[in-house]
Formats: structure tokens, sequence, C-alpha cells
């Protein structure tokens, strides 16, 4: 499967991905400089204590010499010093809150394509039964539903309703205990990322199984006398799967942006919940780090994503 | 005579769309006796993949066989449950489609695809289908055929694709294989190979064939005996060489007319038949070729011809026949074949 083309193909991708990272990071270094406010300024520092925080992190050199010395450390993975918490380094913390933040984005996109290729495959070999419509209502549902007010309507669910209709017999602990959470904690958040994306995923599946069923190949497995649930799983789904994969691209950034929300929303101690607090604190240099994270995150996904067709589909080779 | 393995009886296949119900097959009956290679002619349009994909049991929506039977080894397939039908299929009758480009699946492999033919029906055990595979490819004479099973579809030929289709419906050896058209979407010399191919395994292997095309070529070289299709209906059959030398039936006349000579003088030019295939939402009153037969009568007009004999094991529907026409309308000199041009009758009489 992995041909020599496809490994040059993936070191070229890195490569370039690399570039992104740097490039990305650069901007965001270049940017957080021009910004107004201070970090490491407090009313109720003496004498040269300012002076000497800013010497610290060397913030008191000229812009092109920082630069300079942040390229160095990044390229060697280090993305320097918390400004808010002194001698906290930043890179092992978002290298831990990236982890965190897969996991619910792995979660959130087996979910996605999981129940979106089920639903649209039941749907479309059900067509214009009334599981299909109840399936394709479903799907729009979901579809038009911003993921923060499906992950309230879920806090409001599992966590005040339930305990309110049960008076406290049995209710939902929504958070988040530990760093990656327990499968009881991951599904609400993951399924809150994932369902508008599973819907867009269902409504494509059942479109486009719908086009394959009706090709000639899937009429020459069935005068071969295969079965009908193998003809859709054996000879179906794969080709079904190819316009699928051309959202997927997107559909990760998605659920990857999505989880900033998501995140903050259910309490997790990801990327995204870093993402938010570092620009409340003004930590400048974690601000830095977590976009540097994200671009690679997504650099990666991406990378993923194309190497999907490969798998897909055998006429596509790099 | 022998028993027949297949007897097709008054077949009935409608398409039930927004604009009516389109009669694709309309009382078809036919025979098939063991070992014989069965030809399916007419015009684009005329119903013969829709015989061939009733009696497999695999007409698409929103297509139904209304009524008729298929007499398969005195069976009749339109009673057996799908579970049933489907062992059939691919074990006793595999069909060969018209595009191999598009027959084949594009995410599977094309030795697997050949395989799998095998392994749905538990004919090979699972160690022994891979090498009857190969053996399969190299005896429709796919060159190398070790290393192309391993190839995906786009990487064949389309000559190699259609040797594919007809290993995957060889591979069970059928009591009848049904090929719709197997050379249309080839090139000339690859449709060439193919025929060849064909006819070789035709005489090596004890299977009865029936073969759909519209090409009489490949029917005066492969089949025994030949049905000519118009409409939805059988207008005439019988043996290949009574139907080419004696057709009885004006279309089949026309038909044959129309296939270019190579003793035609380079000026005359290519005859075909004039205007259109009928509709067959409405079908036309009567015979329904009256509206392009240069023979019609004026009962032609209103009165439908049912399948009478004509000769010896042949049969047409026609109430004039080419006989008459050929004694009295001077079929054979005739240059102008419109409508109504031998007979003279232009319109149907107004007060019948
Ligand atoms: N999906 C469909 N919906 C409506 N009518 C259909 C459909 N498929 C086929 N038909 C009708 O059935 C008739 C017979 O079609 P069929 O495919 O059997 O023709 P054919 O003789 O095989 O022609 P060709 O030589 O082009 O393959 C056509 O005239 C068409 O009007
Ligand atoms: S002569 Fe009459 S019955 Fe015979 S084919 Fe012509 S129209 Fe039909
Ligand atoms: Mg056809």
């Amino acid at each position: 499967m992995l041909s020599r083309g496809t490994l040059i193909y993936i070191g070229q991708r890195t490569v370039l991905i690399a570039f992104t990272v740097l490039a990305v990071s650069s901007i965001v270094f270049l940017g957080v400089h021009r910004l107004p406010g201070d970090a490491l300024f407090s009313e109720r520092m003496h004498g040269n204590e300012y002076a000497a925080r800013l010497h610290y992190y060397h913030l008191d050199e000229p812009l092109i010499v920082q630069y300079r010395d942040f390229m160095l450390g990044l390229v060697r993975g280090d993305l320097g010093e918390s400004l808010v918490n002194k001698g906290v380094k930043i890179s092992p913390l978002v290298a831990r809150e990236l982890t965190v933040s897969a996991e619910v984005g792995a979660f959130a996109l087996l979910f996605t394509i999981g129940v979106g290729m089920l639903f649209g495959v039941v749907a479309a070999i059900r067509q214009n039964s009334w599981l299909d419509y109840l399936l394709t209502t479903t799907s729009v549902i979901g579809y038009s539903m911003p993921n923060f007010v499906i992950a309230s309507f879920l806090l409001l669910l599992f966590a005040v309703w339930l305990g309110n209709v049960t008076n406290g017999a049995y209710y939902f602990a929504i958070g988040w205990t530990g760093t990656y959470g327990n499968i009881g904690e991951i599904w609400l958040p993951a399924f809150a990322l994932g369902f508008p994306y599973a819907s867009i995923v269902a409504r494509l599946t059942r479109a486009s199984m719908l086009e394959v069923i009706r090709q000639d190949y899937i009429r020459t497995a069935r005068a071969k006398g295969v079965r009908e649930a193998l003809v859709v799983i054996r000879h179906a789904l794969r080709n079904s799967l190819i316009p699928v994969i051309t959202i997927l691209g997107p559909l990760v950034i998605g659920i990857i942006t999505g989880g900033v929300v998501i995140e903050n929303i259910f309490g997790i101690p990801g990327l995204g919940k870093e993402f938010a607090q570092s620009i409340l604190n003004r930590d400048y240099n974690i601000v830095i780090g977590v976009f540097t994270m994200y671009a690679a995150m997504i650099g990666v996904a991406n990378l993923g994503v194309d190497l999907l067709y490969v798998v897909i589909d055998p006429r596509i080779r790099y | 005579m022998a028993t027949p393995i297949l007897s097709v009886r008054d077949l009935h296949t409608q398409f039930f769309t927004d604009d009516g119900v389109v009669q694709a097959v309309d009382g078809v009956s036919f025979d098939l006796f063991p070992g014989e290679t069965l030809g399916i002619v007419g015009e684009s349009g005329c119903g013969k993949s829709m015989t061939a994909l009733s009696i497999m049991r695999l007409v698409p929506e929103p297509g139904r066989i209304t009524t008729g039977e298929v007499r398969f080894r005195g069976e009749d397939l339109l009673k057996k449950s799908p579970e049933e039908m489907r062992e059939i299929r691919g074990r006793d009758i595999a069909m060969i489609f018209q595009d191999p480009q598009s027959s084949l699946n594009p995410v599977l492999q094309t030795g697997y695809q050949v395989e799998e033919a095998m392994l749905v029906h538990d004919k090979v055990p699972k160690e022994k289908a891979a090498e009857r595979t190969i053996a399969l490819l190299k005896q429709v004479r796919i060159p190398a055929a070790e290393r192309r099973v391993k190839d995906f579809p786009h990487q064949l030929s389309g000559g190699m694709r259609q040797r594919a289709m007809i290993a995957m419906g060889l591979s069970n050896t059928p009591a009848l294989l049904i090929a719709d058209e197997p050379t249309t979407a080839l090139d000339v010399t690859v449709q060439a190979q193919i025929l060849e191919l064909l006819e070789d395994l035709n005489r090596e292997i004890d299977t009865s064939i029936v073969m759909i095309t519209h090409n009489l070529g490949v029917v005066a070289g492969l089949c025994t005996r030949v049905i000519v299709m118009y409409a939805g209906r059988i207008v005439e059959e019988g043996p290949v060489e009574r139907i080419f030398d004696n057709p009885q039936h004006p279309y089949t006349w026309a038909l044959l007319r129309s296939i270019p000579r190579i003793d035609a003088s380079r000026h005359e030019r290519l005859r075909s038949i004039e205007g259109l295939p009928p509709d067959l939402i409405r079908p036309p009153r009567g015979c329904r070729f009256h509206p392009r037969c240069p023979f019609r009568v004026e009962r032609c007009f209103t009165d439908d011809p049912v399948l009478e004999d004509v000769g010896p094991e042949q049969r047409a529907a026609c109430w004039v026949t080419m006989k008459r026409a050929y004694e009295e309308m001077g079929a054979r000199e005739l240059v102008d074949v419109s409508p109504g041009s031998a007979s003279g009758v232009h319109s149907a009489a107004k007060d019948g």
C-alpha cells in the first residue's frame, strides 16, 4: 500500500507542514508583540523588579534578537517559559494538552464517521421509508445546530433536568476528572462536537450510496449471487466513501477548532481551554505555543485525510 | 425434441414511471435448449436487456416483472424466494454485461472479483479459488494472468476487462450464460478478439448461451437460432440460416438490409430503417411496426399480428410476411423503403 511514491509524498508534505508551522508561529510571534497590554507589569512591583522580569524573559532585547532566539528555540522544540507562571516550560505543557485535545477530537471524529456513515447507509438502503425520513430529519437538525448549542443543551438535559426529574437519584456528573477523563466523561463532549459533522457525513453518504447502488458494478455483484448485505458492505460502501473523504479535510479542521468551544464548556484541560485561558492571562508565550500546536495538528490531520484517499481508492496514487 | 433448459412464457416487464407505464417487455415467450446459442437482436430500446434482466430477476427500479413465467430446468424462477434466486445467480445462470468499463468494481482487485464469484457459492475451497482464478484468466487469454489478478480494473485495457468479466461468468460453469452485448463497448479489433474467444469457449464448454446484440455479424458467427425483437415483443424467430436467407418479417428484412455489405458499391449509401422506435408507453395500435413498415396493409393499422409458423421452425408476427411482399409488392427491387412505399398504403382508411 505504501508505495515509494506515497512515501516520497509523505516526506514532502511533512517538510511543508514544518514550514507552515514555522510561518504560523512567526506571524503569531510578531503579532502578539504588537498587542497592547502586559502580563508582567503589576502595580505592586517595586524598584527594578519590572526591569528584572523583562530581562529574565529577554523582553528588553531588540525584537529581531528576540525573534531569532524564538526561532532557534522553536526548531529545537523549545517554546520558552510561561510569562505568568515563572519556571513553567511551555513545550511539555502544550504537548500534553495537545494529546488531550487529540483524544477528544479523535472520539468526535470516530463518532462523526461511524454514526454518520451508518445513518447514511441505512437511510439509503431504506430509501423513502419512515426510517429514512427519521434519519434525514435528524441530520437536518444536527446539521443546523451549532456545537455550543448542542453542548449547552446536553448540560441542561443530563446535569440539570435528569437530576430534577428523578429528585437527584440520577444525574450525570458532567466534567472532567484527571487529564484524560474516562469513557463516561468523554462521550458527551464528543457527541456535541461530532454531531453536526455526523449529520453532514450522513447526508453525503446517503446521497453517494444512492448513486453507487445504481452503478453497473453493483449489478455485476448481484448477478454473481453476492448476498445483499455484502453487496452493500463490500461493493458499495467503499465506493460511496470516496466523495465523503473529500469533505473530511474541512470537517476535521471544524472538529479541531470546534474543540476550543467544547473544551471550555465541558472544562476539558486541552489545548482549547489553554487557548482561551492564555489569552485572558495575556500569557503571550503560551498563546504562541498553542497556535503552533494547532498549526501542527491541522497540518497532520490534513495529511492523514489525503492519505485516506490512497487507502480507499486504488485509482489514486501519489 | 429435447426439453428446453429455459422457457420463457408470456413475460411482461413494465416500468412504472411518472409519465406512464413503459411496456419494456411485452409478452415474450421463447425456449432455449441445452448447448444451444440463441441470439436476441433488435434496435436499441426494444427490450433485449430487460428480457435478460428479467430472467435474472435483476430488473432495476421502477421496473417490475408483472406477469409471465421463466422456467429454468422446469422450475419457475419468478416463484423463487430472493435467497433461492441469489443462489441461482452466478452459479447456474451467469450474465456478462455490455460495458466492461463500468461493470467491474473500481476499488476491488480484478482477481478478487473473479474469485468472489466462486466463493459466494462455495464452489471451490478458498485455497483453490486463487489458483482457479488464474487458470480462468488464462483460459480467457489474459496475458501474465498471475500478475494481473492483483491489478485493479483501471489498470486493465477494455478488452482485458471484458475477458475478466467472461472469466467471472464462466467461473462456476453455469448451465446458462447470458451475454448482453459483450462487444458493443469495445473497439473493432478488440471486438473481433472477444468474439473469437466466445466462439472458442462456445465449442469448449457445454453451456447454453443467450447472446444479446444488435450486431447481426455476431449472430451469424455464434448463434444457432435467433430471436428478433421489436418494441418489447418478438417479431420473428428461427434458425440463423433461415432468418438470414429468408427473413419473413419486414423488420428483420429491413434490419438485414441495413448491414453494410462488403460487395456494396462505394456510392450505395448505408441503408437504415426509416423512422424511430415507437413510444413504449403508448405503443401504436395494430402492428407496432406499422408506422415504419413499407409493406403495411389496412389491417396492420388495427389488428395486432401474432407469431405464426412461416417455415421450418421459423415463426413471424406479420399479416403480410416477406413471401407475399416479394411476390406481390416487388420487395426485391424496392429502393425506397419509406412507410407504406411498397404496398401503397400510406394511411389507414378512414371508414375501416
Ligand atoms: N429505468 C427505466 N425507466 C423507465 N424505462 C426504462 C428504464 N430502463 C429501461 N426502460 C425502458 O425499457 C425499454 C427496454 O430497454 P432495454 O434496456 O431492454 O433495451 P435494449 O434492447 O437492451 O437496448 P440497448 O440496445 O440500447 O441496450 C427501453 O425502451 C426503455 O424505455
Ligand atoms: S406488414 Fe403489417 S403486420 Fe407485417 S410488419 Fe408490416 S405493418 Fe406489421
Ligand atoms: Mg441493452
